[in-house]
């Protein structure tokens, strides 16, 4: 038991990836689109998981914040919004489009394309030591102790500029989904 | 101990799944959803590299990506809502006024 635990605990980013991915394919083909909503935020929780196994903490609380609290809800909103009343009048609703094989086909040979690129880095055997995540590295610069401390100081010292002008683009989508959503007749 | 090249395999996984959605599917939401999932992916991919080089600053441009993602998804479900008022219907290929 101790042993199946400590496995679990060694292994809980390849664990949580893995739920993630499997969210992320039925989302993509769920019919009702309160299903991919559903699969979604289980994607984003997982993808949390990750996160936090990965020792970006704070990142982590923040993604489910962010999206299991606003994001999904703001989905949720927009699809019983939109989605109830004149669409079942429709007979037939198609949920994949017409070029669906092609798609899949060319995002296949994207994917071998780059499988064929990375191959050596991913599968070979050159170089592991300098691809393994380094814990000393991180020791040194307190990024698993204190990480919202450095994340802060990465922000608002070394980024400050960028974290302004996303202030700024905020502001202007908060005015843009108010322009745009708002009905004709105020 | 977790490798780069796992973090990289997942993410990579994630954002052609997040591709392969935005091209297949007809609803626009679902769409909007799949555009945020390869946010996601390049959000996991920042954190890892940030992890592998032991500084913090892939971790405060996540944050920032996290921010940009909140904006979109704000601007698109408002444009989603307009045009059902508009069309009623959210599928993209029923909005097809500019095809030739």
């Amino acid at each position: 038991m101790e042993h199946l635990l400590e496995t679990l605990g060694r292994n809980m980013f390849g664990i949580f990836g893995l739920l993630a991915l499997a969210g992320a394919a039925f989302m993509v083909t769920a019919r009702s689109a309160v299903h991919s909503v559903l699969a979604f935020l289980f994607t984003m929780l997982c993808v949390a998981g990750c996160f936090l196994s990965l020792e970006a903490e704070f990142l982590g609380v923040a993604q489910i914040l962010v999206y299991a609290g606003g994001i999904v809800v703001l989905f949720l909103f927009v699809v019983m919004l939109v989605e109830i009343s004149k669409f079942k009048q429709k007979a037939r609703l198609e949920v994949f489009q017409n070029q669906s094989r092609v798609a899949i086909v060319a995002v296949l040979a994207g994917v071998a394309a780059f499988a064929g690129v990375f191959r050596n880095a991913i599968f070979g055997k050159a170089s592991p030591d300098a691809l393994v995540l380094r814990p000393e590295l991180a020791r040194g610069l307190d990024v698993a102790k204190q990480n919202a401390q450095a994340v802060s100081r990465g922000l608002f010292a070394d980024y400050l500029l960028p974290f302004e002008i996303l202030s700024v683009i905020l502001l202007v989508a908060l005015v843009g989904a108010v322009v745009l959503a708002k009905s004709e007749r105020v | 101990m977790v490798s780069l090249n796992s973090v990289l395999l997942i993410s990579f996984a994630l954002f052609s799944i997040g591709v392969a959605g935005v091209l297949i599917r007809r609803n626009a939401l679902v769409i909007l959803m799949c555009v945020e999932l390869m946010l996601n992916a390049a959000n996991l991919n920042f954190i890892a590299f940030a992890r592998h080089s032991g500084s913090a600053s892939g971790q405060a441009f996540a944050l920032l990506v996290m921010g940009f993602a909140a904006a979109e998804v704000a601007v698109g479900l408002a444009l989603v809502v307009a045009l059902y008022r508009r069309r009623d219907t959210v599928q993209v290929d029923d909005i097809n006024l500019l095809k030739g």
